[in-house]
């Protein structure tokens, strides 16, 4: 596990140096990838879904489900720290889900996917949404094996989401900002976490969403590179 | 909160060595943490002087060197630490468009999590040019 690159001993020959380098967050990243592969092999592509708490991840979820339910087949991985709340609330839509309870862990590691996946009949599945516990923080250090990753952040969570959580947008390929037809109340300008998220990931495609009156649903699934079957 | 898992590696990761090379004591760790790892150096020392207790590691230094955020574009070869428009913030903002072509610029280092070196106790190497038996007295 250790690769020992140099070994000095002192002259007493009691204080001893061992020079290495090891990653400790190597092995996370070793059971994402074998969880990637295992995805792959079974042509199932996997979707992070994260963003923090109360910000609307489970009603997108279940909302981008209810449009694309009919040409796809698709399962869900619930993380949270208790509680089997949302997976609940995802089942109603008739997909097979499984919920991650972490206990005391702010974040869903890889070797809890691992299980997930055990779980899951990826020979009959096109598509998994797994979402993250409610964090902006944690879950970024650790990678799943997912395709591509959506976050959400909402209207009610005010204008500074974006700059006080860069690290979370930067690995994004879709950011949903969501709950829009709050806005107004909330005094809370969409566009400008618009732009920073632009100006943070260039790349990413931000939509402006609404779980209540279905604004930016397509989009979100779109940016996804979901599209209809 | 995530730094108790990783300090649950680190810790892991030393007693494994220390008992390869038969130490008796752990000294000092020293690490690599980047920058752009969203993770509380603060938090982590003090993650690992809980997890030490009882251990070899108990009474040890945690020594970390962070590393700058670097990027590079792989449209025009622009290459530099990350910049951040607002110093305010814990970390920073940092942008990801290149300043010289308008690419997306691509992360080099600050990703960083490694334990680089390990200083221990091991013990005395026995001498042996002992042969004598007279000397071997109680």
């Amino acid at each position: 596990m250790t690769k020992t690159t140099e070994v000095i001993t002192s002259s007493e020959g009691e204080v001893f140096d061992v020079e290495l380098e090891v990653d400790i967050l190597k092995e996370n990243q070793r059971l994402a990838d074998e969880n990637k592969r295992r995805l792959d092999s079974k042509g199932v592509h996997a979707i992070d879904v994260m963003g923090s708490v109360g910000s609307g991840k489970t009603s997108l979820i279940k909302t981008v489900i209810s449009k694309i339910k009919q040409s796809y087949r698709i399962a869900v991985v619930e993380g949270d720290v208790t509680t089997t709340i949302d997976s609940d609330l995802i089942a109603s839509e008739g997909v097979p889900t499984i919920q991650v309870n972490t206990g005391k862990e702010c974040h869903l590691d890889a070797n809890l996917i691992r299980k997930a996946l055990d779980k899951l009949p990826l020979d009959n599945l096109d598509l998994i949404f797994i979402e993250n516990v409610g964090n902006l923080i944690c879950p970024s250090e650790f990678p799943l094996g997912s395709e591509k990753r959506l976050v959400v952040i909402s209207v009610t969570e005010g204008p500074y989401m974006v700059v006080k959580h860069p690290m979370m947008f930067l690995g994004a390929q879709v950011v949903a900002i969501n709950k829009t037809e709050l806005a107004t109340a909330m005094g809370v300008d969409p566009k400008k976490l618009s732009a920073d998220v632009a100006k943070l990931n260039p790349h990413a495609t931000t939509v402006f969403a609404s779980c209540k009156n279905g604004t930016g649903i397509n989009e979100v699934i779109k940016g996804l590179g979901i599209g209809s079957k | 909160m995530h730094e108790y898992s990783i300090a649950t590696s680190i810790v892991e990761t030393v007693l494994e060595l220390a008992k390869q090379q038969n130490a008796k004591k752990i000294i000092e760790v020293r690490m690599k943490i980047g920058k752009l790892r969203v993770i509380s150096v603060d938090q982590l020392k003090f993650s690992y002087e809980i997890l030490s207790k009882n251990t070899l590691l108990q009474g040890s230094q945690l020594n970390i060197q962070e590393v700058a955020g670097s990027v590079k574009c792989p449209n025009c070869g622009y290459a530099n630490e990350i910049e951040t428009s607002d110093d305010s913030f814990h970390f920073g903002m940092p942008s990801m468009v290149c300043p010289s072509c308008g690419d997306n610029l691509s992360i080099e280092d600050g990703y960083e999590c490694l334990i680089t070196k390990v200083r221990m106790l091991i013990p005395t190497p026995e001498k042996t040019e002992v042969t004598d038996d007279s000397t071997i007295d109680a």
